[in-house]
């Protein structure tokens, strides 16, 4: 956790579907006829999507990260026996 | 005249179904024993594994009760688009973990993964015996959701006996040849299916009932307003449905949590190819959820169009609309949509069902073991549970809806034996055993006493906090023993643990 920082991301669904929820409990404002709730788990749910992808965009930079470490310390050092 | 059209229709998809499950499996009859049949030979790609598991999740209850729930309450049935969403974001870490386990150590469900976390055959075996409690009302619901279906789009020629007879037959025997592999290629068809149906009804009934979306819209929140927040209709004060904000978020929380550990979602996890396959899939499943704000919306445009649908018939909301404005063969193509929508799941969960007591109830007799004899012996079980669930259908329906209650809420009581206890090596099997228990005779106690929601708070998830509790205080004063100490666990903490790492 402490090496995947980008991992918080995955707290966003909890935060929009859950936490905010007294707030956008509401018919008011209607937007494009939808009552609000419908609108905010709408976009609840489009977001959602977006923070999943920042969670694995940053996965794939650690894992790349990690590579390019463990290539520079086996130029420096000679192979490293049992790192995968 | 209609009847014969649709239902033909319904017959043609049904057989196309079973073709396609076998089409899938050419050639890989002989060999692969139980993990070709149950994962797949764990060798299928992102894109297979998102419509598995998108199948797996939209049930045939997005056809029916998600209709049924728009129609008698409204908004508290979006609780399953926030658990969905919130489910997906846990299980981009735990799917991983999971699968990178159960490929090391050669493992096909939660089952075999607590078996050989605890060292203890027989824990794995009463995990089965448990998990199959909960599981089998789940396959009952579908045989149920899938005879009305039958019956309905047979305009009434088809009885409601034969049509639950239809989808236990179908359903069987798709997933005793086809197995997890089969039910991945029908999800292609399912989806299709199910996605243009939903898209082509989102769309037309709006205009057909009400000359548009915005008038229908419009309609809803000037006479309908009270099924567009939660509680939903009739959910304030005494005797209200009880169906609050507190009630969503908790209950979305749960099964979030459970989600991921349920044994249908962990098949699909294990048949993926590579951890990232599982990764991706999180990002988009998501996205699928918006289909399910159509049969809620469609269920409250049933308000206005078939008022005074009460009880199971409220379930029927959605098919009310398909079989009064469409001509048979839509009706028909609908049908096999929604049926599909049934047989995909159903036949998810009793793959599940045979594999579990395959290789950790049944592999308890010596002469099953060996590795042929494993999957004959697993897909005996699926005929016997389907059989089960077809019997008490017929016999006893109200006993299997009292557990489908408890169905979710029980599974979540397997979580700190099986999330926690893979991360946390002091987790000793007394602690694991005596959370279980307390937390799942809660949750009877609590759903069969009628108290659930207790507060306006889901009573699975009370119960899972005791059970933690438990759990906890159990590890801290009798932890699991070290190697050294007599009756202790010589594996390292590799072999024992899951590792969280990308």
């Amino acid at each position: 956790m402490r090496s995947r920082p980008h991992l918080l991301w995955l707290l966003v669904p909890f935060v929009l579907y859950i936490g905010a929820l007294p707030f956008v409990n509401r018919v008011e404002p209607v937007i494009a006829g939808l009552p609000f709730l419908f609108v905010w788990l709408l976009g609840a749910t489009v977001l959602t999507v977006v923070a999943a992808w920042l969670t694995w965009r940053g996965d794939r930079h650690h894992r790349e990260a990690m590579a390019a470490a463990e290539q520079e310390y086996g130029q420096e050092h000679g192979p490293v026996d049992g790192a995968r | 005249m209609n009847a014969a059209v649709a239902t033909s229709v319904f017959a043609v998809f049904m057989v196309a179904t079973v073709a396609l499950g076998l089409y899938a499996v050419r050639g890989r009859g002989g060999q692969g024993g139980l993990a070709e049949w149950s994962v797949g030979g764990r060798s299928l790609g992102a894109v297979f594994i998102w419509v598995l598991m998108a199948g797996e999740s939209y049930t045939s209850f997005s056809y029916l009760g998600a209709a049924g729930w728009g129609y008698n309450y409204g908004a508290p049935v979006l609780y399953v688009v926030a658990y969905m969403s919130c489910g997906y974001a846990v299980g981009y870490v735990v799917g991983p973990m999971l699968w990178a386990y159960a490929r090391k150590h050669d493992l096909v469900g939660i089952t075999d993964m607590v078996a050989h976390r605890y060292d203890r055959r027989w824990l794995g075996a009463a995990v089965a015996i448990l998990a199959t409690v909960f599981l089998l009302p789940y396959i009952q619901l579908q045989i149920t959701g899938m005879g009305v279906v039958v019956s309905t789009i047979s305009y009434g020629t088809i009885s409601l006996n034969w049509g639950y007879f239809i989808a236990f037959a179908v359903t069987t025997g798709f997933v005793v040849v086809s197995g997890l592999r089969g039910s991945a290629w029908v999800s292609v068809l399912k989806d299709v299916l199910v996605i243009g149906t939903l898209g082509f009804l989102a769309v037309y009934v709006p205009l057909h009932y009400f000359d548009g979306y915005g008038p229908f819209l419009d309609r809803l929140v000037a006479e309908k307003s009270d099924w567009l927040t939660l509680p939903g209709h009739g959910g304030d004060g005494e005797g209200g449905s009880g169906l609050g904000t507190a009630w969503f978020a908790t209950t979305s929380v749960l099964n979030a949590l459970t989600v991921v550990i349920f044994p249908t979602t962990v098949a699909g996890y294990l048949g993926a190819r590579n951890a990232d396959a599982l990764r991706r899939n999180a990002i988009w499943l998501p996205a699928y959820n918006v289909l399910l704000f159509v049969p809620m919306l469609l269920g409250m445009a049933a308000l206005f169009v078939v008022p005074g649908l009460v009880g199971a018939d409220s379930n029927l909301a959605l098919f009310r609309l398909v079989v009064d404005s469409l001509p048979a063969w839509a009706v028909g193509v609908i049908g096999v949509a929604a049926a599909l929508s049934s047989v995909v799941p159903m036949a998810v969960f009793m793959l599940v069902i045979g594999t579990m007591w395959g290789r950790s109830v049944l592999s308890l007799v010596p002469s099953l073991r060996p590795g042929r004899r494993q999957k004959a012996a697993s897909q005996l079980v699926v005929v016997v549970a389907g059989t089960l669930a077809l019997i008490m259908t017929y016999a006893v329906p109200n006993t299997l809806v009292r557990l489908s209650l408890i169905s979710y809420e029980g599974m979540a009581q397997l979580l700190p034996m099986v999330l926690l206890g893979l991360l946390w090596r002091r987790l000793s099997l007394t602690a694991a055993v005596s959370g279980l228990v307390v937390g799942v005779v809660l949750v009877c106690a609590l759903v069969f006493t009628e108290r659930d929601p207790v507060y306006g708070i889901n009573a699975g998830l009370l119960a899972l906090v005791v059970n933690l509790v438990v759990t906890l205080v159990v590890a801290y004063v009798r932890p699991a023993r070290r190697s050294g100490e007599p009756g202790g666990d010589a594996r390292p903490d590799a072999e024992v643990l899951a590792s969280a790492a990308v």
